[in-house]
């Protein structure tokens, strides 16, 4: 009797220790429009990490466009740039998470770029100007990028305390202003909402301009 | 015509050996599948104008306006030789169809050359273009046909996410078809003209679809304005002309003059691909002291890029 005790104990425990819990985020804009690209990141209160083992991501251009155009990636991971147009780019980065250049290239580049400092890396195109990439590159491993209904689930989540907080690539005001505190340890799914202001997006317009000579 | 012949210096040699040059490297180079990587472009636009003073003359009596149908399409290949640099070449038609003047109305067919080089890497980094053009144009009128040319250097700057600004100087040259001259020892080819220009354009993203574009300029060159017979214009101007298609008594001088210009753009993009744009601009042209006239152009046109 003590032994089946003692195993059911042992099983209950085990299965406590594996029960995975997750944040379900949802963010609209202050309109209440969903709010799709905006990169949710959860950092366990207490500091500890485990980095999980890096897999490579891959960014791709089509179309003269970068795709995905918003990218979230754990910091050391190295990120391929393949190119599927049929004519060349030249990709770069000023951002000061990651200075880069792959001087124009067709195809795929022989070595990934790797992205070991974390922050968000702003992407460009020196050849089509209105091109727009962002990397985000997190610190944590616990990171999701809500779809086009505004939500995101970060799963998997060990039961703790995580500062959660939202980045947007139109974010009005600082990421920081963003953060909420979240204990998982209770729930199984917590869900938590964020109203964002965002600015207008203002890249290089691709679209052509129309102009008419006058005569002399 | 009942003018007085006058004496005058000989008219200037005009040589349209030029043009067909650059209208035929211009279409053989085309006419070359373009280099590996070369990215192929169509455009299309669509739309009307409305000139409140086709004649470009000052007399109210001698001013005519007229709106025109429009449509232009052109394609062509860009390449990119290295990160910093790009070349254009494009082939393109025009054609402009008037509701009351048609002899204005016009086919046009012609061509581009451009290199555009930046100075470093990124959206903000100063640049330098070059353009040279040739069309040959064919009115209804004959006395406007031509071929004509023209070259322009440009520099600009993104100044900010969504200000951009250059500014440039041209030099044009257009070469008349026909000579037909109405007074002897004048020459018959009042379209016949050359002037040279310097510029400045901004434009200003309002939104992520709504762009203000402005241009001003001024110009140093021949002018043509059409007036009926006028003994100052006759004096001032070296070419002379019949121009029927205002009327059998009205005349097409050329003169020298400058005229300024300026002109506002609202461009509304569509989609990535496509923009509708009102545009809006005044020139002003004094060819010499007695004779200064206004031109108003509105244009609305629907462009597509493919």
């Amino acid at each position: 009797m003590r032994t089946l005790l003692a195993l059911a104990l042992c099983a209950l425990t085990g299965h406590a220790a594996l029960a995975q819990h997750e944040i379900v985020a949802a963010v609209v804009d202050d309109k209440g429009k969903p709010v799709a690209d905006a990169v949710v990141v959860a950092v366990p209160a207490d500091g500890g990490l485990r980095l999980p083992t890096r897999r490579d991501a891959v960014i791709d251009q089509v179309d003269k466009e970068f795709t995905p155009k918003v990218n979230a990636i754990l910091v050391g991971t190295p990120v391929i740039f393949p190119n599927h147009d049929n004519v060349r780019h030249h990709v770069y980065s000023f951002s000061p998470a990651k200075r880069f250049e792959l001087p124009l290239y067709a195809g795929v580049p022989a070595q990934p770029v790797v992205f070991d400092t974390a922050g968000v890396v702003v992407l460009g195109c020196n050849i089509h100007d209105w091109m727009v990439g962002y990397i985000y590159v997190s610190e944590s491993p616990y990171f999701a990028k809500t779809r086009a209904d505004g939500k995101a689930v970060i799963a998997d989540l060990p039961p703790r305390n995580y500062v959660v907080r939202v980045w947007h690539p139109q974010l009005e005001g600082s990421e920081a202003a963003t953060k909420r505190n979240v204990d998982v340890t209770g729930k199984r799914r917590v869900d938590v909402e964020w109203t964002l202001k965002l600015k207008s997006e203002l890249r290089v317009r691709r679209s052509p301009v129309g102009e008419h000579n006058g005569h002399y | 015509m009942n003018v007085q012949p006058i004496l005058r210096p000989a008219c200037r040699p005009r040589d349209a050996a030029g043009a067909r040059a650059a209208a035929w490297v211009l279409s053989t180079l085309l006419c070359t599948a373009g280099p590996a990587y070369a990215e192929w472009f169509y455009d299309a636009h669509a739309g009307g104008l409305y000139d409140d003073n086709l004649t470009r003359a000052q007399q109210a009596a001698d001013v005519r306006g007229d709106g025109a149908a429009t449509l232009a399409a052109s394609g062509g290949w860009f390449y990119a030789p290295s990160g910093t640099d790009g070349t254009t070449l494009s082939l393109e038609a025009n054609s402009e169809a008037y509701a009351r003047f048609h002899g204005l109305n016009l086919i046009s067919i012609g061509g581009s050359a451009g290199y555009r080089h930046k100075f470093g890497l990124g959206r903000d980094v100063p640049w330098a273009s070059i353009i040279f053009s040739a069309a040959h144009d064919d009115f209804r009128g004959d006395i406007r046909d031509g071929d004509r040319i023209e070259a322009r250097l440009e520099v600009g700057k993104r100044l900010s996410d969504n200000f951009d600004a250059s500014v440039g100087i041209a030099t044009d040259r257009r070469f008349a078809s026909n000579d037909q001259p109405v007074v002897p020892g004048i020459s018959g080819k009042p379209f016949d003209i050359r002037g040279h220009s310097v510029f400045a354009r901004a434009a200003y993203d309002v939104t992520e679809r709504l762009q203000v574009g402005a241009r001003v300029s001024a110009r140093r060159g021949d002018v043509v304005s059409t007036t009926r017979q006028n003994l100052d214009i006759f004096l001032a101007s070296d070419a002379i002309a019949a121009d029927p298609t205002f009327g059998s008594d009205f005349y097409a001088y050329r003169l020298r003059g400058t005229t300024t210009a300026a002109d506002a753009t609202l461009s509304w993009a569509l989609s990535d691909r496509s923009s509708l744009n009102l545009s809006y601009g005044v020139a002003r042209t004094a060819a010499y002291d007695d004779l200064n006239y206004l031109s108003r152009l509105g244009t609305i046109v629907l462009a597509f890029r493919y």
